[in-house]
C-alpha cells in the first residue's frame, strides 16, 4: 500500500469538516474491507484517509418505528442482531454472507453500501424493505431513497464531502416476510453470482405488497418491477410466483465475468427468486 | 509522514508505540511488535492468516488499519497459550499433528479460539463455518476439526473442574 | 527388571508419532523468511507488465530514482549478465526488450519501505507497443501465431528431469510451428484398424484450465551479501541446492560463492521447485549493498507466479461391446505459458498403460502462449491425465452397462505389464487399492443411498483411480552418534509436510534407537550434503534411503568399535536398550553413551561415528490412490454438496501414519479443489481475471466433510522398509470421481474443469430442455 496521512475525527462534524476541506483527495475508512484491497493493488490512492472508528452516531441499531441502523454497523453485528433477525431477518441473512467472519467484524453495512459493488450483498434486502438512507454533509443532512441512491459501478449520489450516516429501514408491518439469497460457488468466503431478496406483505390472502431486489447482474443492485407487479394484487400460488420469477430475468442485464455467464446469471434469477418469493410467503404467514 | 501514538493493549499487556498513519494492524504487530506470529497470506483478506482477535473478535488484521486498534484489546496467536503452556487448542493441534507447513495456523488457531469462547460445544458443521475464513492447503482441515473438537471437550471439562 | 528393548520393538517406524516442531508451529514462533529482519533491510518491488504481449520501446525510471527513500531501480539494461533467449523463467530475470506476459517483471526497486516501493513503481514510465498475444493454446500452434519465445530458444526438460518422473521415447524436434516447444509420439499397433473393428468408439476432448498450487505463503526471499563477495540467501524454496544451481547459473556466479539457507517453507506443491525471484533480490542486494527481501503479494502469485499447466486432451477410446480394449488414439496440449518446461510424458503413459490398451497412439505437444510460465503441481500432469481417462473409462462402463470396478479391474495393469514407452511396471498396489476402495460400504451401498435422496436434491457416487510414477534423485544423508548416546541426523532435505520426524523414524528404526534420541537437522548448502528436491514423492523413498543407509553404516561403525571394547566378533553384538552387549550375555556390554564419548575425547584412539551415504537411485515405486464420493446436487444451483470422500491409498509402508494420513487428506482436498472450483481465467488479451483468493477458489472448511482415509500397504522392493512415496497419489483422482459421481447424480458427463456449478446447472438445464 502507498503512503497516506490518516485523519481521526472523534465526532461527525469533525468528520465533515476534514472532508469538507479535502474533498476528493481524501477518503472515509470504516471497517477498511473494501478500501484497503483497492488501495493495495492501486486502484485508489488517496492522499488522506480518514478513519470513522471514532464516530459513535454511527455504530447503532436502534429499533423503534423501523430499525435505524447506523453506517459504522458491523456486518457481524447485524448478522446477531435481535432486532434485524425479527422483522428484518432478511438484512440480517444478507450480513451474514458478506466475505468470511474476520471480514463480517471489520465490514460496515454504511461501507457495503458506500463501495457500490453490483454485488453488495446488503443492498437487495433494503431496497426490498425500502430503507432511506440519511447522508450528511456541509449543507446538513438529507434523505435518499436506497433506489435513487447507487448511480453505476462503484458510483453513488454521495458528493466528495458527504457520509452516509444512518439507514432507515421502515417497519414491514404484518404478515410481510422476506428473504435474501444469493448463488456462490463456496459456502464462505465468496461473493455474490446472483443475489436476490424478497419481501412479500400479505393481506387476506393476497399480496398487497411484493418487492424483489437483484445483485450483481446489472451496473448496480435493481428492483424487479415487473415482477413485484405481477405478484400485487394477487394470490401467491406457485404458478404466480413462477410468473414472477421469469419476469424478474427481464429487470436483469448481466454480464459474463469471471464469477459467472450472462446465461447462468439469469438461470440463477429465476431460481433464486422462485425460492426466495417462496420463503418469504412462508414466513409472512407465519 | 509522521508517525502517530497506538495506545492499545497487546496480549494483556499496555502497549504504546509509533507507527506509520499508512501501516496496518498486521504491519505494526509484525514490524514494530515483533509479533510476527500473523502472517500475511493474501493482504485483502480473503485467507485468514492474519487472523487476530480485536477485543474479542476475530478480525483480518490486514485489512485493519493500526491506529483504529487505539484503544482496544488486540491478542496474537502469541497471546494465546500462557508462559510455556499450551492453549489446549495449540495441545490438540500438536498432538493431532495439524501443521504441515504451518503458515496458516496461527490464524486458524485465533479463528478456532474466538469460536470456542462463543460457542464452548460446537458441531462439526459449527466448527467448518468457524474457520472457514481460514484457507490451509496443506491439512484438508479433517485433522483440523477433531483438534478443535477435542480442545472444545478439554476446555469444557476443565470448566467444570474448577 | 525392565523389559528389555531390541531393535525389533523400539519406538520407531510404524508408530503415530507427531512431529516435533510442532509447538514452534502452533505458537507462531516458526520463522519464515517475511518474519526475518536484519539491520538494515530493504524491500523489493517489481513493476510487471499489464500487456500480455508488447515491445518495450522505452522505461524512464528518473522519477523513481529521485524519490527519498529508493536505493535502487534496475531494469534489463542495468543487468549485463542477463542473456536473451532466456530458456527458463528464472533467467527472464527482467524483460530486455519485449514482454511475453502480463505479469512479467520490467524493472525493479529496493526501498527503505515497501510502500515507499511502491509508489517508485508509480513513478516508472515505460513505453509499451502492444502486440498480438497468443493466448488459447490450440490457436497458438497453428502456423502464424504470435511467437513467443525468441527464435532458437532452447525447450527446457529439466522439469522433467527434476521429477525423474518417467523416462520418455526421445522426443521429435519441434515441428514448424513456431510455439509448439516439445512433442511426443508414442505407438503401438494399428489404431485405425482398432477403431474399425470396436463396437464402441467414444470421443471426448478433456479441459483442464491453469490452476495455482495455492501455498498460503506467497514466494519470500531475502538476499546479502558480505564484504568478500559472497551472497547469502534465506529462501522459501523446496530444495536449497536446486536454488543454489540455478541462481549461479542465471547470475554467473561460482556455487561455492552462495549459500541458500532453507527456511520453513509455507507451502511449495512443485510450485518452489524452480527459482523465481531470488536472482533479482540478490542483484538488488548486490547493487544497495544491504540486505533486501521480496515478498511477492497475492496477486502478483496468481498473475506471475507458476501455476500448473493449462491441458487440453483429445481422447478417442474403441473397445467390444463385452468391454474388451481395442484402441486408443489422444492428442495431449499443454499449454506452458511463456516458457518451455512442461512434463510431456506423464500424459501418454496414464493414458495409455494404467489399463493394457493393445493399440495405442499418443502424441503430446507443449505450446507456449503469452501467459505465465508453470510449473509442477503435486503430481504434474497427473490428475489432469486422469481426469480423462478414468471419466472415459466410467463412460464406457456406463454405455456397456458393465460394473465399473470389474471393467477397470479387468485391465488393469500390474507388474511387469509394459508401459507405453516400452519400460515396465514397478511392483505397485493398483489392484489392492481399487480393490479396497471397491469393499467400502459407501460403494456397495451406492444404489440405496442414491434412492433415498430427495428434497429436489439428486444423489450420485462416483470413484476413480490414480497414480503416480514415483520421482527419483540422488542425496546424501549423514548419522552422528553424540557423546550422550544420542544421534544426530543431517540432510538439507527440506521439511514442510513433516517428513523430517519420518526420517528420524528410520533412522531410530534402523540403529536400534528410540526415535525420541534421534534429532534431525536441515542443513543449509554449505553444511548439508547435497539433497534433492522435496518433491516429487521422493523424500521418504530417497531421502529416507540414505538416511537408513547412513544409520546402518553409524550402526556397523558402533559396532566395530563395541567390538574392540568387549573383544568380541562383531557379529555376536546385538543393540538393547542402548547398550551394545554380547549376544545371550546382557552383562558383557557397552553403552551407546561410552561409545559416543569415547569419539570425542581428548587423545582417544576411538574414531567418532560418522555414518554416511549418497545413494543414487534406478528403480521407482509407483503410488496408486483411489477415491470416492459420495455427494449431492442441487439440479437448479448446480451446487455440490459432498457427504463422504474416502481415500484410499497404497503408501508401501506407512512410516509415520500421522504424516502417511496428512498427505492423503491434503493432497484430497487440493484435488477436490481443481475439481470443484479453482482456475485461472484469463481473457482474450491474456489478462488474469481472478487474481484474488476471493475469485481463486481455494476450498474452505466449510465446503468439504471430514475425510476417510484408508491405508493399503504393497511394500516396494527397494523403498526404506518398503515405503512408497505417498504425497502425489491423493491429488490425482478427485476430479474424475466427481465427474463420475455428478454423471451419477444428474446423467450429465462433463468434459471440462472445474465441474463449477454453473457447468454443472446449465448441463441439467440443458438436458432437460432436450428432453
Amino acid at each position: 500500500m502507498r503512503r497516506f496521512e490518516l485523519a481521526l475525527p472523534q465526532s461527525l462534524d469533525d468528520c465533515l469538516k476534514i472532508l469538507a476541506q479535502h474533498g476528493g483527495r481524501a477518503r472515509p475508512v470504516a471497517g477498511g474491507t473494501d478500501l484497503l484491497p483497492q488501495m493495495k493493488n492501486g486502484v485508489l490512492k488517496p492522499a488522506l484517509v480518514v478513519d470513522l472508528s471514532g464516530i459513535a452516531r454511527v455504530r447503532q441499531i436502534v429499533n423503534g418505528t423501523g430499525l435505524r441502523i447506523g453506517a459504522g454497523v458491523t456486518a457481524r453485528e447485524l448478522e446477531v442482531s435481535p432486532a434485524a433477525r425479527g422483522a428484518y431477518l432478511a438484512i440480517a441473512e444478507s450480513a451474514a454472507l458478506v466475505g468470511s467472519l474476520q471480514v463480517r467484524n471489520l465490514a460496515t453495512i454504511g461501507g457495503n453500501l458506500c463501495n457500490a459493488a453490483p454485488s453488495a450483498d446488503m443492498a437487495p434486502p433494503l431496497l426490498a424493505l425500502e430503507a432511506q438512507m440519511v447522508v450528511a454533509g456541509p449543507r446538513g443532512e438529507r434523505r435518499v431513497p436506497i433506489a435513487d441512491f447507487f448511480t453505476g459501478v462503484r458510483k453513488t449520489v454521495l458528493a466528495p464531502d458527504e457520509l452516509l450516516v444512518e439507514l432507515i429501514v421502515p417497519p414491514p408491518g404484518a404478515h410481510s416476510g422476506g428473504q435474501y439469497l444469493r448463488h456462490t460457488p463456496r459456502r464462505e468466503l465468496d461473493i455474490a453470482v446472483v443475489g436476490v431478496a424478497s419481501q412479500l406483505t400479505l393481506a387476506d390472502g393476497r399480496c398487497t405488497k411484493a418487492r424483489i431486489a437483484l445483485a450483481s447482474v446489472a451496473p448496480t443492485p435493481v428492483r424487479a418491477v415487473a415482477a413485484e407487479r405481477s405478484l400485487e394484487g394477487q394470490a401467491v400460488t406457485p404458478a404466480a410466483i413462477e410468473r414472477a420469477a421469469t419476469l424478474a430475468i427481464e429487470a436483469a442485464n448481466p454480464i459474463s465475468d469471471q464469477r459467472g455467464s450472462a446465461e447462468f446469471r439469469r438461470h440463477l434469477v429465476r431460481v433464486l427468486t422462485r425460492r426466495t418469493l417462496a420463503t418469504a410467503l412462508q414466513r409472512a404467514g407465519a | 509522514m509522521a508517525k502517530q501514538v497506538l495506545s492499545c493493549t497487546v496480549n494483556g499487556e499496555p502497549v504504546e508505540v509509533l507507527v506509520q498513519p499508512y501501516a496496518t494492524l498486521l504491519d505494526a504487530l509484525r514490524e514494530d511488535l515483533g509479533l510476527t506470529g500473523p502472517k500475511e497470506g493474501c493482504g485483502t483478506g480473503d485467507c485468514g492468516a492474519c487472523t487476530v482477535h480485536v477485543d474479542g473478535k476475530v478480525v483480518a488484521s490486514c485489512l485493519m488499519l493500526a491506529m483504529q486498534a487505539r484503544g482496544r484489546q488486540v491478542r496474537t496467536i502469541e497471546g494465546l497459550g500462557t508462559g510455556d503452556t499450551l492453549h489446549p487448542l495449540q495441545d490438540a493441534f500438536v498432538r493431532h499433528g495439524v501443521p504441515q507447513c504451518g503458515f496458516c495456523i496461527p490464524g486458524v488457531l485465533m479463528a478456532a479460539a474466538a469460536l470456542l469462547e462463543e460457542n464452548p460445544r460446537p458441531s462439526e458443521e459449527e466448527i467448518r463455518y468457524g474457520i472457514a475464513g481460514n484457507l490451509c492447503r496443506c491439512t484438508g482441515y479433517t485433522r483440523m476439526v477433531t483438534a478443535i473438537s477435542e480442545a472444545a471437550d478439554t476446555l469444557a471439562s476443565q470448566g467444570s473442574a474448577r | 527388571m525392565s523389559t528389555m528393548k531390541t531393535t525389533r520393538d523400539i519406538k520407531g517406524v510404524g508408530v503415530a508419532i507427531p512431529r516435533p516442531d510442532g509447538p514452534e508451529k502452533v505458537t507462531g514462533r516458526v520463522q519464515y523468511v517475511g518474519d526475518i529482519k536484519p539491520k538494515g533491510l530493504l524491500h523489493a518491488k517489481l513493476l510487471r507488465s499489464p500487456h500480455a504481449h508488447a515491445k518495450i520501446v522505452s522505461i524512464d525510471t528518473r522519477a523513481a530514482r529521485a524519490l527519498p527513500g529508493v536505493r535502487a531501480v534496475l531494469t534489463a539494461a542495468d543487468i549485463p549478465e542477463l542473456k536473451r533467449k532466456a530458456p527458463t523463467r528464472a533467467h527472464a530475470v527482467l524483460a530486455i526488450d519485449r514482454v511475453v506476459f502480463a505479469g512479467q517483471p520490467v524493472a525493479a526497486v529496493a526501498a527503505d519501505e515497501p510502500a515507499i516501493a511502491e509508489e517508485a513503481l508509480d513513478l516508472i514510465e515505460v513505453e509499451y507497443q502492444v502486440l498480438p498475444a497468443a493466448v488459447d493454446p490450440l490457436e497458438s500452434m497453428q502456423p502464424g501465431a504470435p511467437p513467443v519465445a525468441d527464435a532458437g530458444t532452447e525447450a527446457d526438460t529439466s522439469e522433467a528431469l527434476a521429477h525423474s518422473a518417467v523416462a520418455m521415447a526421445k522426443s521429435e524436434t519441434p515441428t514448424k510451428a513456431v510455439n509448439v516447444s516439445q512433442t511426443s509420439r508414442v505407438t503401438r499397433g494399428d489404431v485405425a484398424k482398432g477403431f474399425a473393428e470396436s463396437d464402441v468408439v467414444l470421443e471426448h476432448t478433456y479441459r483442464v484450465p491453469m490452476v495455482h498450487q495455492g501455498y498460503l505463503e506467497p514466494h519470500a526471499v531475502l538476499a546479502e551479501w558480505d564484504s568478500t563477495g559472497h551472497l547469502t540467501l534465506w529462501a522459501s524454496t523446496q530444495g536449497s541446492f536446486n536454488t543454489r544451481s540455478e541462481v549461479a547459473d542465471v547470475l554467473g556466479i561460482p556455487e561455492n560463492r552462495i549459500r541458500v539457507i532453507p527456511v520453513e517453507c509455507g507451502g511449495g506443491f512443485g510450485g518452489k521447485i524452480r527459482a523465481l525471484c531470488e536472482p533479482i533480490t540478490a542483484v538488488l542486494a548486490k547493487v544497495t549493498g544491504r540486505p533486501v527481501r521480496y515478498v511477492m503479494t497475492r496477486r502478483e502469485e496468481l498473475e506471475a507466479g507458476m501455476p500448473a499447466p493449462q491441458v487440453i486432451i483429445k481422447l478417442k477410446t474403441g473397445v467390444k461391446r463385452d468391454g474388451t480394449l481395442v484402441a486408443i488414439d489422444a492428442e495431449t496440449v499443454i499449454d506452458s505459458g511463456a516458457f518451455s518446461g512442461a512434463v510431456l510424458a506423464v500424459s501418454a503413459v496414464f493414458l495409455g498403460s494404467m489399463y493394457k490398451w493393445p493399440a495405442f497412439d499418443l502424441r503430446g505437444f507443449e505450446v507456449l502462449t503469452h501467459k505465465p510460465s508453470v510449473a509442477a503441481y503435486r503430481a504434474p500432469v497427473a490428475p489432469q491425465t486422469i481426469f480423462a481417462i478414468e471419466s472415459q473409462m466410467e463412460q464406457i462402463a456406463r454405455d456397456l452397462d458393465l460394473d465399473p470396478v470389474e471393467f477397470r479391474m479387468r485391465h488393469l495393469i500390474q507388474e511387469g505389464d509394459q508401459m507405453v514407452n516400452g519400460q515396465p511396471w514397478q511392483s505397485n498396489g493398483a489392484k489392492q487399492v481399487l480393490a479396497r476402495i471397491a469393499e467400502h460400504p459407501h460403494w456397495k451401498s451406492r444404489k440405496q443411498w442414491v434412492a433415498a435422496g430427495g428434497n429436489g436434491k439428486r444423489r450420485g457416487v462416483g470413484l476413480a483411480l490414480g497414480g503416480w510414477l514415483g520421482g527419483l534423485q540422488p542425496t546424501g544423508a549423514t548419522v552422528r552418534l553424540n557423546p550422550d548416546g544420542s544421534l544426530a541426523v543431517l540432510t538439507g532435505q527440506v521439511d514442510i509436510a513433516g517428513t523430517n520426524i519420518a526420517l528420524a523414524q528410520i533412522a531410530a528404526s534402523t540403529y536400534g534407537v528410540d526415535t525420541d534420541l534421534v534429532r534431525i537437522t536441515t542443513g543449509d548448502t554449505d553444511t548439508a550434503p547435497v539433497t534433492g528436491l522435496s518433491a516429487g514423492s521422493k523424500t521418504i523413498y530417497t531421502v529416507g534411503a540414505a538416511v537408513l543407509q547412513a544409520a546402518e553404516d553409524a550402526r556397523r561403525q558402533t559396532f566395530e568399535i563395541a567390538a574392540k571394547e568387549l573383544e568380541a566378533s562383531v557379529h555376536d553384538l546385538e543393540l538393547v536398550d542402548g547398550k551394545v552387549v554380547v549376544r545371550g550375555m546382557p552383562d558383557k556390554g557397552i553403552t551407546l553413551a561410552a561409545i559416543g564419548k569415547k569419539g570425542n575425547l581428548y587423545m582417544s584412539k576411538t574414531p567418532p561415528v560418522l555414518g554416511r551415504a549418497n545413494p543414487a537411485f534406478s528403480q521407482q515405486a509407483p503410488g496408486f490412490a483411489a477415491q470416492l464420493a459420495r455427494l449431492e446436487v442441487d439440479p437448479d444451483t448446480g451446487e455440490v454438496t459432498i457427504h463422504d470422500f474416502v481415500v484410499v491409498q497404497d503408501v508401501g509402508k506407512a512410516i509415520n501414519p500421522i504424516g502417511v494420513e496428512g498427505q492423503m487428506q491434503g493432497g484430497a482436498v487440493q484435488s477436490l479443489g481443481m475439481a470443484l472450483t479453482e482456475g485461472l481465467q484469463f481473457d482474450d488479451t491474456g489478462r488474469l481475471t481472478n487474481p484474488s483468493l476471493l475469485d481463486y477458489r481455494k476450498l474452505t472448511a466449510a465446503d468439504l466433510p471430514s475425510l476417510e482415509t484408508i491405508i493399503v500397504e504393497v511394500p516396494s522392493p527397494a523403498g526404506p522398509f518398503g515405503a512408497r512415496g505417498v504425497g502425489e497419489p491423493p491429488i490425482v483422482p478427485a476430479p474424475a470421481a466427481i465427474a463420475n459421481a455428478l454423471q451419477d447424480a444428474t446423467g450429465a458427463r462433463l468434459t471440462e474443469l472445474p465441474l463449477s456449478p454453473e457447468r454443472i446447472a446449465l448441463a441439467i438445464a440443458r438436458g432437460a430442455a432436450r428432453t
